[in-house]
């Protein structure tokens, strides 16, 4: 008999075993359909045993093998057991979140697409068909231009399969296999000296296991020079996995890799994809065929089995961070993975996470620095602080920074003033009682939207009237607090009323039609107002101001991190100024124009920012000095989630002084969505003795009774 | 029976602030009042004169965003805090009357 040792998205931290019949080893990696208690599952088949530890009669038998795909590569299975071993997550969840919703169920996969060229009798028939069979004539037609791929008609929303399929059937199209096409690397820009050494160095040992960190200022060319390493990699035969933190950056991202990597198969994968779109790529990945693949976090497990190099672009971003389920780290998960088939590692930042920033300068990677603009004539701009002490605010914004946006408006440039706060104000309060709005389901504020008079959580997204007066005290006059950008673009609209003026927030986004629309517009606008989804990787040839408000609120954060988000957000902020052949100006108003960060900040030095505060949590006994984790517990009852983790600390392992366990705490957003979330901390200088608890413990947690409430353990938490 | 806060008092509109609306769409609008008579005070007659912040809102807010300065006003209404830092008192106006011929 033939056992089969299967990975199912089930809580529990173990393999499923199910009888199978004509199984072999070959099969291992296979996804498979099995029954599990009253449902059906797919699953992943992780080994082929000849015997069980279950009981023969209470063994099932497997439903079917789905060879269709074939198996998932050892170096894969590798990845996934690293994930599940280091994260303490169970491997099914692991596998469940690494594979296309598509492949999660039994439904059949996409064929490997083909080529579909037009026969001459389907030219005949093309001029026989009437013109109110019209999908079937756009088809015909765009086949008559010449042969096209699946994504080509799809591309065109001719490429119904019905109709490819009646057309075949008929023997006016046939299918055949794509043409291999070899890739290209369009040279697009001259190198600075800089560049090329920077080059010069990643190229080297290229074909092994390598973490380097590619340290350059905003505008210094780091896309460039990854590019360029692309290409190298794809001349040996290679593969290349591309990791970016923003879905709304990957479309125009893609366009660019197109214009550069001509007859490359370059594959997306987020999970803002199409069911199919998705799956589609992740075959073309699996099968060798895609060169490049190119996504979010999740795309850190597609199968490459040419993988020879592996990008993690703006590698400091929050999003390269699971929240939910298993918790990984994409781009620790990339070095992982690079480790496992001998690839090469390209961190990317202007600011890099103080953890890889450390790793660089101690000597675990490599660091390679660019200090210097590509463009000789766009220098760094220049970043003033303002003093709202010396130059009070009236309506949020300071005279120098509406000063400085006229000027702007006169000379028919472009400015953006930065507010990572939409809505209109942040609080409804009661200036009688002192009633502050709150959410019911969250330890958090409602938000004022005064365009649509709603009230917003922007934490659960419930929303609600406003009420009409105070529910403490009946007083009708409650009061806004706070601005948001709905505020600003509002004021601003009146200072300068002959100026297009331009909102750019996720709200935004909602209203119009998607991110890259409002962009098209955002190019028109004489004064952008935008949130982050502004900061990143977008180019306005005429923007030569940017103004911030606000950036105080970062400084004085309870999370340790806050200070290097808000130093990489800022520059990223700052790097939108000036990228042309015009000079970029920052303004930042601040109450605390003094504070080190603002102070490293207008020096563009953030190694010196970053060795200090590496100084301070070195002495504090912080990241990346210990390694931490998080037991978390949520309940709608808060008592019982801390009995659960006191329970839990009551059920830790021996730890003889190499582990710190914190006492239980509310998480810093207490309540959200109507539930309580405490946790406990773990800290530890020694990552191998945390791992070793972690797993003593995780055992011990699945049989703790949890009477109501969800736990889960996060490993390099980077939320408190 | 509830503590008693009812104000009546007549004068002239000396400043009207622009009609404005809260954050859940209702009307208000500030003025300030000037007030002239005379009332009897330990045992004589003595003139009195003050000026006096109010607020009204909605059909009251409207009426005295379309009147004019210098209209003569009887209003009623109650006194509550400005805020709960500053106690003085502000008059909420809940009905107002405007004089014939102005």
């Amino acid at each position: 008999m033939t056992i089969l040792r299967v990975a199912l998205d089930v809580p529990l931290p173990t393999l499923f075993d199910y009888r199978a019949e004509a199984a072999t080893r070959a099969d291992i990696g296979c996804r498979v359909l099995v029954p599990f208690g009253k449902k059906r599952l797919v699953g992943v088949i992780w080994d082929v045993a000849t015997k069980s530890e279950v009981a023969d009669s209470r063994l099932r038998s497997v439903e079917k093998i789905l060879r269709e795909v074939a198996p998932l590569p050892p170096e894969w299975l590798a990845l996934a057991e690293f994930c599940s071993g280091y994260y303490h997550g169970p491997l099914g969840e692991v596998v469940a979140a690494a594979l296309p919703p598509r492949l999660r169920t039994a439904k059949t996969v996409p064929l490997a697409p083909r080529d579909y060229v037009l026969t001459p009798i389907g030219r005949e028939a093309l001029a026989a068909t009437p013109s109110r069979h019209r999908r079937l004539r756009a088809l015909l037609e765009q086949l008559a231009r010449g042969r096209a791929s699946d994504s080509e008609l799809d591309a065109q929303r001719t490429g119904s399969r019905n109709l490819l399929r009646h057309g075949i059937e008929k023997g006016w199209i046939v299918s055949m296999e794509p043409e291999r096409s070899e890739p290209r690397f369009v040279h697009a820009h001259e190198l600075t000296s800089e560049q090329e050494q920077a080059i010069g160095a990643l190229r080297s040992e290229l074909e092994k296991f390598r973490v380097s960190l590619l340290f350059g200022v905003t505008g210094s060319g780091k896309t460039e020079i990854y590019l360029q390493l692309i290409a190298e990699v794809l001349a040996r035969g290679k593969q290349v996995l591309i990791l970016v933190p923003e879905i709304a950056l990957t479309p125009a991202l893609e366009g660019a890799f197109r214009d550069r990597f001509p007859g490359a198969c370059i594959v997306t994968q987020t999970s803002a994809m199409a069911e199919l779109e998705r799956v589609r790529g992740w075959l073309l990945a699996h099968g060798g065929r895609a060169d490049i693949v190119l996504g979010t976090r999740l795309a850190v497990f597609t199968p490459l089995p040419r993988l020879g190099l592996v990008v993690v672009d703006e590698e400091q971003d929050a999003s390269f961070k699971q929240r939910e389920g298993v918790r990984y780290s994409a781009r620790d998960l990339a070095i992982a993975r690079a480790r496992i088939v001998g690839a090469s590692v390209v961190l990317c930042s202007a600011t890099p996470s103080l953890e890889s920033f450390h790793r660089a300068t101690s000597g675990k990677y490599e660091l390679v620095a660019l200090t210097r603009r590509a463009i000789d004539r766009a220098a760094l701009p220049a970043i003033r602080l303002i003093d709202t002490r010396v130059h009070p605010s009236q309506e949020g914004i300071v005279p120098p920074l509406l000063e400085a946006l006229a000027a702007r408006l006169a000379r028919g440039e472009q400015s953006l003033v930065f507010l990572n706060r939409r809505g209109y104000a942040p609080t409804l309060a009661c200036p009688a009682c002192g009633w502050v709005k709150g959410c019911r389901r969250c330890s958090a504020n409602m938000v004022v939207h005064l365009a649509a008079r709603r009230l917003r959580c922007h934490h659960c997204g419930l929303a609600e009237g406003i009420p009409r007066a105070c529910p403490e005290c009946g007083n009708p006059d409650l009061q806004v607090f706070g601005r948001g950008t709905q505020r600003i673009e509002l004021l601003l609209g009146e200072k300068f009323p002959q100026a297009r003026i331009l909102r750019v927030d996720s709200d935004a986004v909602r209203a119009r039609n998607g991110l890259e629309d409002l962009l098209e517009r955002a190019a028109h606008a004489d004064i952008l107002v935008g949130t982050q989804i502004l900061a990143k990787g977008h180019h306005f040839e005429r923007l030569t101001l940017a103004g911030v408000l606000n950036a105080d609120s970062g400084l004085f954060s309870s999370d340790y991190r806050a200070g290097e988000r808000t130093f990489a957000q800022l520059q990223q902020v700052a790097g939108r100024a000036g990228r042309a052949n015009l000079p970029g100006e920052v303004l930042i108003q601040t109450r605390y124009p003094e504070h080190p960060l603002y102070q490293s900040l207008v020096r563009h030095d953030y190694a010196g920012f970053a060795k200090s505060v590496l100084a301070e949590r070195r002495e504090a006994g912080f990241p990346p000095f210990v390694f931490e984790a998080a037991l978390r517990a949520e309940s709608r009852d808060e008592s019982r989630a801390r009995r659960f983790l006191r329970a839990a600390i009551g059920r830790a392992p021996q730890r003889g002084g190499a582990i710190t366990v914190f006492d239980p705490a509310p998480m810093s957003l207490a309540r959200l969505a109507g539930v309580e979330r405490a946790q406990v901390l773990l800290q530890s200088r020694s990552r191998p003795r945390l791992q070793a608890f972690l797993r003593e413990w995780s055992d011990s947690l699945y049989r703790t009774p949890a009477h109501g409430v969800r736990w889960h353990l996060d490993v390099d938490p980077i939320e408190f | 029976m509830a503590p008693a806060n009812r104000v009546t008092v007549a004068g002239r509109l000396i400043e009207l602030d622009a009609l404005r609306y809260t954050p859940a769409g209702i009307p208000m609008l500030k003025f300030r009042l000037q007030h002239d008579s005379v009332q009897t005070e330990a045992g004589g007659e003595r003139k009195v004169s003050f000026e006096m912040a109010a607020v009204a809102f909605e059909r009251e807010a409207k009426l005295l965003a379309a009147a004019k300065l210098g209209s003569r006003v009887k209003v009623n209404g109650f006194l509550a805090a400005r805020s709960r830092s500053s106690r003085t008192p502000l008059l909420h106006a809940t009905q107002i009357e405007f004089a014939e011929g102005d």
